[in-house]
Formats: C-alpha cells, structure tokens, sequence
C-alpha cells in the first residue's frame, strides 16, 4: 500500500493451477503486482503434496503489475501454455514441453493487448469458432495511470479507494488463433468492439446451447455482457435481453469473479458472480436455450452474500453429493470502518464463504463447517479451483492482497465417489449417465472466477453411488461420443476418437 | 473553533465509556463510541466531536443520541451510529424517527432482517408514513418475503395513490411472485405517474417476458435507465442534509444536478467551495452547475478560474471548449480542446471535441488525425466515425468516406448515425462514382422504420431528389423545415430553405453536409 490510495493496489491478482510439466498433478502459478510471479512445481508423492519455486529454471520473466493468468495449450503440442494478464503489456508463455517456457514476443504473437494504458485482468481461452485450435479473450478493466489518478474521499471526507465508475472503461479483445503460434486481434470484426465496460471476470460456456461457444463478460459497475456465439466468427451482446445482464431491480452490480455450471442439473449451464459489499451475488439460472432468471433473492444466495465484497469464486462440488455448492474468497475495496476503529493496518479483510447447495433451489452458509481455513480473515482476490493432491475433490488456491498465499485442502469430497475425466479440449461438455435416469452435466473449463486458471479436469460427484456411469461426451466440434462403465474414484482419459 | 474542538475532545473521554445511569427510571443505555475520524475532513470532524460532547452533557436526552446518529449515518460511520440510534430509541421509545433511521443503518449494512425490524418498529409508532412503509417493503422483498412485501406496499398505495416507489414495490411483489399480469399493472402504473424512473423499465420488461409478450419486453428494455422510484422522505433528506463539509456539499450538489434542480446545485457547491476553495473537481462541477442554470458568464469564469489555479486540470479546458462552442466560438474552442488534450492525452470526448472544432474552422485535414485516434481509443463512439466521413468530403475524398462509412458500420451494426451518413454520402456526394441512389434509399426506409429526427426527412428528401423524384423531395424537404421550426430551430430551418430552393429548381442536392453539421 501506498498510502495514496493508488486505484490499482485494490483490485488485486489471480493464480493458476495447471499442470505444466504432464506429470499428472496440477503445479501452481501466483500472478504477482508488486514483484515477479512465481511458478510452484507440484511434486506429489503419494498423496503428499510438496512444492519447489522452478520460477528462474521455467524461464517465465514477469514485468510486473501482473494480474491474471489463464492457461491453454494453444499449439496443440499437447503442453500447457500459459497467458498472463498486466496493467501493461500482456506476455504469452510457450510451453516447451520440458518444464521450461519460452516468452512469445508481444508483437509476433499478437496478444499484448492495447499496450499503453492496458489494464487486463481476467483471461479466458476459447475455441469460439470450433476449429479445433484455442482462441482467446481477454477481459480488459479501466485506464488508469499514476499521473491522472483521482483523489476520492468517502462520505466523512477520508480519502479511499474510488470505484470503477472514475475511470474510463477500456474495450476488451478477441484473438483468433492462427494455428502457427500467432494470433490475430478480430474484436472489431466480431462485433465485441461495439459495447464494453469494465471487465473484471470471463467465463465462457455454451449458454445457449447450439454448440457454440458464448463469452459471459462481468463488469465492475456497469451491465455484463453475454456475447452469444454466432456461428460465423461473430458475436451479438444478448445479456439485456437474456435477462443475463442486471439484477432483478434492474441494476447493475459491481460483478468480479464469475463462474459458470449447471448447478440445478437441468443440462444448462447457470452463473453466478460476485459482487460489492451491500449488493450480494447476482445468481443467473438458465431457463434454457439462454434465457435467464435473476434468483439471488429465493436461492437465499443473495443474502448469504450481502456482508462481503468477492472475487474468486466457482461452482464445486465440494462433498461430491452431485450438487454444485460455491466458495467465494472475499475483501472489500473501501476502508471498513469496524477494522479502522481498530487500527488495522490493512482495513479490507474479510471471511471466505463455503455455501452449500440443497439441491432444491436453495443455498446454506456451511462455512461454519469449512474448518479454521474459513475462520481466517484476509483480503482474498484470484482463486483456482482444482484437485491438487488428485484425492478426487477440488481443493482451493487463493491468492491474497497484502498476505500469503493459501492453499485449501478439501477433506470432505473423498466421502463419496466420484469419476475424473481428462478431457484433451477445453469446452468438451460431458453427462454423466446415472443409474436412477437422472445426468449431471461439466464441462472442462480452466476459465471462470476471478483473473485465475482452473484445474481442467471434470470431477463429477456421485455421492454414494458405486456404479459406474456412463458417459458421453460433446467436444467443442460438435462430435458426440459415449463411454460406457467410466471407472469410479479415478482419472481415466477419454481421447476424442476412442469412443462410441 | 478550537475552543470547540478541545471542549469536544474533553467530553468524549466521558461518552467512550458505557454509559450508565444513576436513575432507575431510565433504560440501560448502550456504550457510544466515536469512530475513527483521524483522517475525516475537519469539518466533520468538529462537527461529530461536538455532537458526542452533547451526548456527554445531556446523558439522558434521546436528541442528543439521535442527532449524533443522524451525523453518523451521513458520514457512513455506520457502527458508530446504531448504538446512538438504539439509545435514542430506548430514550424516547414513541418517537418514530430513530427505529426509522436505525432501518437505514441496517439496510446500508444490508443486515434486512434487522432493517426489517427497525422499519416496523418505526411503523407501529407512525403507521401512516408512506416512506417507511415503503423501505419495510423493500426490506421484506430483499429477505425473500413477497407476501409480507405486498400488504406493506399496498398500505402505502391506499395512503399515496399517486406513488411510484409504492406503485413499484407492488409490482416488485407480484414479479417475485411470477404473477406478471398483475407485475405489468402496477409497473406500469408507476411509470405513468413517474415517467423519469426509467429503472422500472428493466422490471416492466421482465413482467413482459414472464407473460410471453416479447414485443413488449423488447421495447421497454430498450427504454430502460438507471433512475429509480424513491418516496418522499424529509427525515432521510436531513440526514443528507447534516454534514457541513466539501465531500457533502458536492455529493449534494451532484444529486441536485442529476434531478435537474440546477439553482440547488450551484448553492451546493458553492457552499463546498467555501470549505475546500482549492478543490479544482468542485470549481468545475460548479462551472457546470451555472451553465445549466442558464449562467453562462458565472460558468465561464468559474471554468477559466480552474484553468489558472489548475492548468492541467483537463476537464475544465474541455468545459470551456464546450461553452465557447455553445456560443459559437469554434476558434477560440480549438484553444481550449487542445489544451484539454495536451493535460490528458487520453481524452477521448475532448479530442472529438477538437477534431470538430478544427473541421468546423476549415481544417478538415487538421482533423483527421484526431478523429482516427478518438476511434482508435474509444471505438464506440460513432461520432467520431461519422466526423471523420465528413472531413473527408470537406476534403474532396468521397470514396474514403464512402469506406469509412461502411467498415462502421460493419463494427457498429447499431448505431443510425452511421447509415444516415452513409445514406447522405450515396445521395449527394458530388463524386458520380460514389452515389447511389436505390441503395441511399433503401438505407433510408430501413432508418424511418426507427425513432428518428427531422435530419432524416432531409435525407429523404436529398435522396428522392438524386432519383429525380423532386416533387416528393420537395415535400419531404418542407416537411423537414416544418419540424425544425416547430422545434423552435428557426435558424436551422433557414438552412434548410437553400436545398428546398435547389429541388424546386429540379437540381439535385451536391453536399451531403452542411458546415454546421455535427455528427
């Protein structure tokens, strides 16, 4: 903190949980502002996690002023890129299959973003037109410099941090994969040029069902957008008229971290987003074919939500009951008077949030439940979801303003069964055949939450069911292809071309 | 004042302590402590520390509890103000005012059951203030409770037929309800009494779309703002009222501005100048104030002040610029813009600003580094797509602008600015290679199908005129003069003759654009 109420040291980075190295277990990557990020191998043994900074030896150089990473294989090499997201220049790694990156140089590869006065914060890879190579998006925020920072003040007159609306919004970008290592910057073309606002969160999924992938775009302060995929390299907002952009009353939020999943397991996929202390989380169901419902207030999520300010957030399934619950990690963005009266020194921190899902269109705050993790007050920003010990649950990486890093273990999802798919395309959907006639839907996604990369894996919990489904699975091309019996409590693979 | 401030200090080492009564008689009072007001604007700082003092002289006076919980809940110290508001209220339990505030500070922690409470506490003493029965049914409808919403709101109507924020949490209750026949009624019913509240419009469209009515829930999408339907609440109104400071008087006089009450406004912010007269953001939003006012000599010198005491203040160059256009000083104007311009180089209103102040002075070639770079930095505005086609007719490049014109529109599909230029290039750019007069036409229908302008009447008429259909012309054109006129733009109808003399002439219109056409 600088004492000066500097805009940029509110809002805060992200992480990255991918597996960089093809070992099978998922390695850590923290986007730092101040400073270089850093690159954690994952060395599990045994189900004992341990980490080792290979920042120097990976050859990922940071600038600094980092604020998300999103990662994807772009080249279809089969290793896990990685993108990550600045106030300035954005920077591409390549990775080189052997543990090491090689930085794609800004101008070559195409995807450095607007360079002066760039802010951009979450990153979302893509393949918007289904052949069969990963595009990107990247969600850009506000233009902000030192030299023409506003002084804001709250209502006594004390100067604070200001809030979005200051600023001027910057357009986001759609980069189209050219399939030899560069991309092309297609926003005009693709029809994103012509609204925008302030992006904080990306989560893409197929909204409306038609086999195409959609952009959900979450603004801080101003309508979201829904860009819907138009089967011809463009994309038409339609969250105004999906019902997908605003609250209930008609307003629009202070959204950060989004996430997408089916969470009534009705086939289509549902969102929700975080929001400003005071307004709590907008919950967007799916009524199918993309039209949706604002149902913050009967799901009880709006609520539960209201006393926090959040960013990272994502649908899982912590118990593996079948039912997607949600975390979200959270600290506000303007002084809280309670903790200034007390002196601290950092006055924004506030609890994580562990709310379960009752699987009748209703949430509870099982936070209480969530063990001392979730008794620690801090001031979360990116979190990454994945199975980092691969115990078959999804544990937690967050990324924390002004703190350490925390990594939380889930130790409640191994009760009940489960099935691991690899899936080797992003955007593959998959059901879940159940005995009793009902599906649960995933989809491998690594976007979502707040300026942070996810586990790609799909878990599907099964609760206590032993049986093993079937599966089916829709790749990002449209093909269809079934496995029969998928192994329970394990990974299994599943290639597009092997199946039935 | 400083006597003031030490006598303060003196007393709150009194209040911090809980306070505790010898009296039998009196209810137990809670601890009132002061917040943190180390980094507040002194004036509020005076003005909270007396405010405590008097607590600490009038330990059992609920006004005293009360006024200090009204300074509070205006400073946002919302921990602070709720012990004070709960003592008040212990204090003089019939008096309605404090359970009613103490439901503000609950709502604004967004604790609604607590906020639900207070408010019916504050009902039962005064059970027929609309306001408070209207922010007791918003609290219900945040709790998920639309059945006791409904009733609260109801009460409200039968009180105030003629309340748009009653009228609208009806038909929030009935939306919660997915009973959207009876949601459209009294969406409805609201806007008609308050047309200005153009949030209803978004909940009217849901109610629409509930009901399978498409049509309807598109257009009243399309009318949707930002502008809420609050009831009358003078208790409320002295709570916003309270603090004498900067950060108040301008958050005042910004609300005053944005329900057009400009007289409020300048008196506003006059009053924060006088507590912060170096305040440059001040100065120049009252600079703004005047000029809405109808002051255009007090803007005028209010901006120019900031220019000298702040010169790289770039939002007063840009106000200046804009008045000087107002009166007509396009060269002066170009002055002002570039300075703007040169203390932000990243203003994108401004150096459209510029860019048009320098294609209305003759220098269109001037100009066109400026619209390209608006364009580059803010791609959505069409303003700057449409000025820089124009520059380049000014230029004799009609092609160009013919392109120009069609790559905008190909990135944005929705914005008639950019076919009706389109439409005027095709039917009176004096390049033959570039006219087209079916296509013209065609674009033109498409463009009267939408709300439109007595602009686009003349564009009917350019483009008749290019397919020889003068007589048509000639009506369309005297039409367009008829509505400027009705508009009370006489002096634009004038212009206007000169092309109607052309048609009645049988010669077809060969500028697309006249010099004072702005995009």
């Amino acid at each position: 903190m600088s004492g000066k109420f500097h805009y940029p040291e509110i809002i805060g980075s992200g992480a990255a949980m991918f597996d960089m190295d093809n070992d099978g277990d998922l390695d850590v990557f923290l986007v730092q502002y101040v400073g270089e990020s850093r690159l954690f191998r994952n060395d599990l043994s045994n189900g004992k996690l341990a980490f080792t900074d290979v920042t120097r030896q990976s050859g990922i150089v940071t600038h600094g002023n980092g604020m998300g990473a999103a990662a994807g294989d772009f080249d279809n090499d089969g290793c896990v890129d990685l993108y990550l997201t600045n106030r300035g220049p954005n920077q591409l790694f390549h990775n080189n299959c052997d543990g090491t990156f090689t930085e794609v140089p800004p101008k070559r590869a195409g995807v450095a973003g607007a360079t002066e006065g760039n802010w951009s914060v979450s990153g979302a890879w893509v393949d918007y037109d289904r052949d069969g190579w990963l595009d990107l998006f990247v969600g850009n925020y506000v233009k902000w410099s030192e030299a023409a920072s506003e002084p804001c003040h709250a209502a006594s007159g004390r100067p604070d941090y200001c809030s979005p609306n200051v600023y001027q919004p910057l357009p986001s970008r759609l980069y189209h994969n050219n399939h030899d290592g560069t991309f092309t910057d297609v926003t005009a073309n693709a029809g994103l040029a012509v609204e925008y606002g302030p992006a904080l969160g990306v989560s893409t999924a197929d909204f409306d069902n038609d086999g195409w992938m959609d952009i959900y775009v979450a603004n801080d302060g101003q309508p979201n957008q829904l860009w819907r995929n138009g089967h011809d390299g463009t994309f038409r907002n339609a969250g105004l008229r999906s019902g997908a952009s605003l609250d209930a009353s008609g307003k629009a939020k202070g959204s950060m971290g989004v996430d997408a999943g089916d969470v009534d397991n009705d086939g289509d996929e549902d969102l929700f987003m975080t929001e400003l202390t005071g307004e709590g989380a907008n919950f967007f169901v799916n009524q199918g074919a993309g039209a949706f419902e604002e149902r913050g207030v009967r799901s009880g999520l709006n609520s539960l939500t209201t006393s926090r300010t959040g960013f990272g957030a994502a649908w899982i399934d912590v118990d593996n009951d079948g039912w997607l619950d949600l975390l979200t990690v959270n600290g506000a963005v303007q002084t809280m008077e309670a903790l200034a009266r007390a002196k601290d020194p950092f006055p924004f921190h506030q609890r994580k949030q562990l709310l379960r899902n009752l699987g009748n269109g209703r949430f509870e705050d099982a936070t209480g439940r969530g063990g001392l993790a979730f008794e620690l007050s801090a001031v979360g920003r990116g979190a990454a979801f994945g199975d980092i010990d691969n115990d078959g649950d999804v544990d937690v990486l967050v990324n924390n303003n002004n703190g350490t890093a925390r990594l939380l273990i889930n130790n409640v999802g191994t009760k009940n069964h489960w099935i691991g798919l690899k899936l080797d395309k992003l955007g593959a959907r998959v059901q879940v055949m159940l005995d009793d006639g009902t599906s649960i839907w995933r989809r491998a996604r690594s976007d979502g939450s707040y300026a942070s990369a996810n586990d790609p894996r799909v878990l599907v919990g099964l609760g206590p069911s032993a049986r093993a489904p079937r599966v089916r699975v829709i790749w990002p091309d449209g093909k269809t292809e079934n496995w029969s019996a998928v192994e329970i409590d394990r990974y299994t693979s599943l290639t597009e071309g092997t199946g039935k | 004042m400083s006597i003031t401030v030490t006598a303060a200090r003196a007393a709150l080492a009194a209040v911090l302590v809980a306070v505790t009564l010898s009296c039998s008689s009196t209810p137990p009072l809670r601890g009132v402590v002061p917040p943190d007001l180390s980094s507040a604007e002194p004036s509020v700082r005076d003005q909270i520390n007396a405010a405590y003092a008097a607590i600490a002289s009038r330990k059992t006076d609920a006004n005293a509890y009360g006024e200090t919980g009204k300074l509070l809940l205006a400073a946002e110290f919302l921990e602070a103000a709720e012990p004070c508001f709960l003592n008040a209220e212990a204090l003089a339990p019939k008096e309605p005012r404090w359970p009613y505030y103490l439901g503000h500070v609950y709502k604004v922690r967004a604790e609604a059951d607590k906020s639900a409470a207070a408010f019916e506490r504050a009902r039962l003493l005064q059970p027929d203030d609309v306001a408070t029965l209207v922010w007791l049914g918003n609290e219900y409808l945040d709790a998920d409770h639309p059945e006791l919403a409904a009733p609260v709101f109801g009460r409200a109507v039968s009180l105030q037929p003629r309340s748009a924020a009653a009228m609208s949490g009806l038909g929030r209750a009935a939306l919660a309800r997915r009973e959207y026949a009876e949601a459209v009624r009294h969406f409805e019913g609201a806007l008609a009494v308050s047309p200005q509240a153009t949030a209803l419009e978004y909940q009217l469209s849901l109610a629409y779309r509930g009901l399978g009515d498409v049509a309807k829930a598109d257009s009243h999408l399309s009318r949707r703002g930002d502008k809420d339907a609050v009831p009358i609440d003078p208790w409320m109104d002295e709570v916003r009222g309270a603090l004498h400071s900067a950060v108040a008087s301008e958050n005042r006089g910004l609300s005053a501005l944005e329900r057009g009450d400009y007289r409020a406004a300048v008196d506003a912010l006059r009053q924060g100048l006088a507590y912060a007269p170096d305040n440059a953001a001040l100065r120049h939003e009252l600079g703004t104030a005047l000029f809405l006012s109808g002051d255009a000599q007090g803007a005028l010198n209010e901006f120019t002040e900031v220019t000298r005491r702040s010169p790289g203040f770039a939002k007063a160059h840009f106000s200046l610029g804009m008045l000087l256009v107002s009166q007509g000083r396009f060269g002066d104007a170009v002055d002002r813009f570039a300075a703007a311009v040169k203390a932000e180089p990243d203003y994108p209103g401004a150096e459209l600003q510029l860019a048009e102040a320098l294609r209305r002075t003759g220098r269109a070639a001037d100009s066109l580094s400026h619209y390209t770079h608006v364009i580059k930095s803010d791609p959505r505005m069409p303003e700057a797509r449409v000025g820089y086609a124009i520059a380049l007719g000014r230029l004799g490049r009609y092609g160009e602008a013919r392109r120009t014109l069609t790559d905008a529109i190909r990135a944005l599909p929705d914005q008639p600015s950019l076919s009706q230029a389109l439409a005027r290039l095709l039917a009176a750019a004096p390049d033959d290679s570039v006219r087209d007069g079916r296509q013209a036409m065609a674009i033109t229908q498409a463009l009267m199908k939408q709300p439109h302008g007595v602009d686009l009447y003349e564009t009917m008429a350019m483009t008749l005129a290019e397919l020889g259909q003068y007589d048509q012309a000639i009506q369309w054109q005297r039409g367009a003069i008829d509505a400027a006129m009705k508009q009370g733009h006489a002096d634009l109808a004038g212009r206007m003759a000169a092309n109607l003399t052309l048609y009645e002439r049988r010669t077809p219109c060969r500028a697309p654009w006249r010099d004072d056409d702005a995009p």
